[in-house]
């Protein structure tokens, strides 16, 4: 018994150490964003909301917040219809290239951005989306599209086909029980992909630095930056108080994708 | 008649995966241009942004004689191996392990808490960090090295490698917990029980029995850190911009430097060129060492 109470005691300090590691570096944002002399120092508060009021009313924080939400909205709703349809096709149909396609898919996911951000730059440039809001949002929509695309698959893999056979014994058509019978059941796929969408698009760092040059359209992640590398007035209450307004959407809607996380890290899926 | 109505159904359904190849296109497009933009002297500025010439494999000829890439690749190496294989994968099984043991309270509190870092965006990830490792005995990791009698020191000027392996470890902790976790939960519990009928210890329980069992989810784990670890870039670039020195310049700043700061778009193509391969050999890994299910 002695053992054990050891033991757990051991095991409190070590997961101990561990939650203090994770949260220490962001009590910092809590307590400077609502300090009138914000520093880059953990230190008590001289209370107030002014970096707060100064980000929604005096700076180009509310025109980031806004551009932010126009680049992932928009690559939410280009990605989650398309994944929708293509992910349709890929449970339903059979055919031959069907198994490449999937493959293909897989190896598209794991190519990171910044070993195409080159040729990304100059393909927007001669096709003039280079600092557009369409151009940011499409390359946004399609890094998230191998993942929406796999997660619709497997959701409609799920729905059985029976439902839809006995729609077309009805006189349904095979478009008609799409529309009806399988879309509004695969919510909760659409949801996942949806919510992967936003995030990845929200998050974003290196796409807008290099794709968005118009001090009007950058994004928050961006304005974030512009704000910490500034020469002059470095302002870290307005950082802090941004950094807060920034980080709310993503982590709720991280909390909401937890349950779908270890499913979108495995795309594919492990055979033991 | 029925048949011609199942053929105008399957094209329809084919025209269903279009937009989504049309998409695909946008990644695909580039990786392919990556190739033909490191074979010219392609640049934003000077005579290579007005005429592009191609200058066959020069640009790779130079690479493997750069100091800077050989530089580059041994910090990506260290970074991934130090940050992720080793420190993300212990601090997070350990973190999965500790959660499981029904003993602990608060256990659903600091599995909520330990998500918080990755939770956040990367640049506010980064901020976070300027403040933790800030210079002088008022930053937080100083405090703390203070109280410890050891002293301060300037983190990202001092121990740059140090400071990012840290930092990155600390955002990869919860994937790796995630992970983990719902392997461990999945495991049979009879296998345990068996183990305790024969008294096997706790240390003895974890060595032949879990973790053994937990290899398919390492080697996954492994497998998708290495990817998702070579492609950060936000996270070190809003710090350290890839110095002091080039002592953070992982891969993927590496790309960028020479890209956009220093404007050659060919010879970072070239280099972007490796980093695809690189990936590519560990995407036809993943899905044959794990027998990806379609």
């Amino acid at each position: 018994v002695r053992r054990d109470s050891t033991t757990t005691f051991l095991n409190y300090v070590v997961l101990g150490l561990i939650v203090i590691y994770s949260v220490l570096p962001i009590l910092w944002i809590f307590l400077a964003a609502f300090d009138a002399r914000a520093d880059l120092f953990v230190k008590w508060p001289d209370f107030t909301f002014a970096n707060f009021r100064r980000f929604f009313t005096e700076t180009d924080g509310v025109r980031w917040l806004i551009n932010s939400l126009i680049y992932s909205i928009g690559s939410v709703l280009i990605v989650t219809v398309v994944a929708a349809l293509g992910g349709y096709t890929l449970s339903r149909l059979r055919f031959w290239w069907k198994r490449p396609f999937l493959y293909g898919i897989i190896l598209i996911r794991i190519i990171p951005s910044t070993a195409l951000i080159v040729p990304l730059f100059k393909i927007l440039q001669s096709v003039h989306l280079l600092d557009t809001y369409l151009g940011l949002t499409l390359v946004l929509a399609a890094f998230q599209t191998p993942l929406a695309l796999w997660i619709m698959k497997t959701f409609f893999d799920t729905i059985p086909v029976e439902l839809e056979e006995a729609a077309w014994v009805d006189g349904a058509s095979r478009f008609r029980s799409l529309f009806a019978i399988v879309f509004p059941l695969s919510f909760p796929g659409v949801a996942a992909a949806g919510l992967f969408t936003f995030l990845g698009a929200w998050g974003e760092f290196l796409k807008p630095l290099v794709l968005i040059s118009s001090q009007d359209k950058l994004p928050l992640s961006i304005g974030l930056f512009k704000a910490f590398v500034a020469y002059t007035n470095v302002d870290y209450g307005f950082m802090t108080a941004l950094a807060i307004v920034y980080s709310v959407p993503a982590v709720v809607f991280f909390m909401l994708a937890r349950t779908f996380l270890v499913k979108s890290f495995a795309i594919g899926g492990v055979k033991g | 008649m029925k048949l011609s109505t199942y053929r105008v159904e399957r094209l329809v359904m084919f025209l269903f995966l279009v937009p989504a190849i049309a998409l695909l296109m946008i990644i695909v497009v580039p990786a392919v241009n990556a190739l033909f933009i490191s074979l010219t002297n392609d640049a934003i500025i000077g005579r290579g942004a007005l005429n592009p010439q191609f200058v066959g494999l020069e640009n790779f000829q130079r690479l493997f004689r750069d100091r800077n890439f050989y530089n580059s690749l041994r910090v990506t190496l260290l970074f991934v191996v130090f940050s992720a294989l080793i420190g993300q994968l212990i601090v997070g099984l350990v973190a999965a392990l500790l959660l499981q043991n029904p003993r602990l309270r608060f256990r659903n509190l600091a599995g909520a808490v330990i998500l918080l870092p990755l939770a956040v965006p990367e640049t506010v990830a980064a901020l976070l960090w300027a403040s933790m490792l800030a210079p002088g005995e008022y930053g937080t990791a100083n405090r703390i090295l203070e109280f410890l009698g050891i002293g301060s020191v300037l983190w990202l000027n001092q121990y740059p490698l140090l400071s990012i392996i840290i930092i990155n470890i600390w955002r990869g902790i919860a994937f790796a917990m995630i992970l983990f976790s719902s392997s461990l939960a999945s495991l049979p519990t009879d296998i345990f029980d068996a183990a305790a009928v024969d008294g096997a210890s706790s240390r003895q329980t974890f060595q032949f029995v879990t973790l053994p069992l937990l290899v398919p989810t390492i080697l996954l784990f492994l497998l998708l850190t290495t990817v998702t670890t070579f492609a950060i870039f936000g996270l070190i670039y809003f710090l350290t911009a890839g110095g002091p020195a080039r002592a953070t310049e992982i891969i993927g700043i590496y790309i960028y430097n020479e890209s956009f700061q220093f404007y050659q778009l060919g010879y970072g193509a070239a280099v972007a060129v490796i980093m695809l391969g690189v990936s590519l050999v560990l995407g036809v890994l993943y899905i044959r060492v794990l027998k990806v299910e379609i």
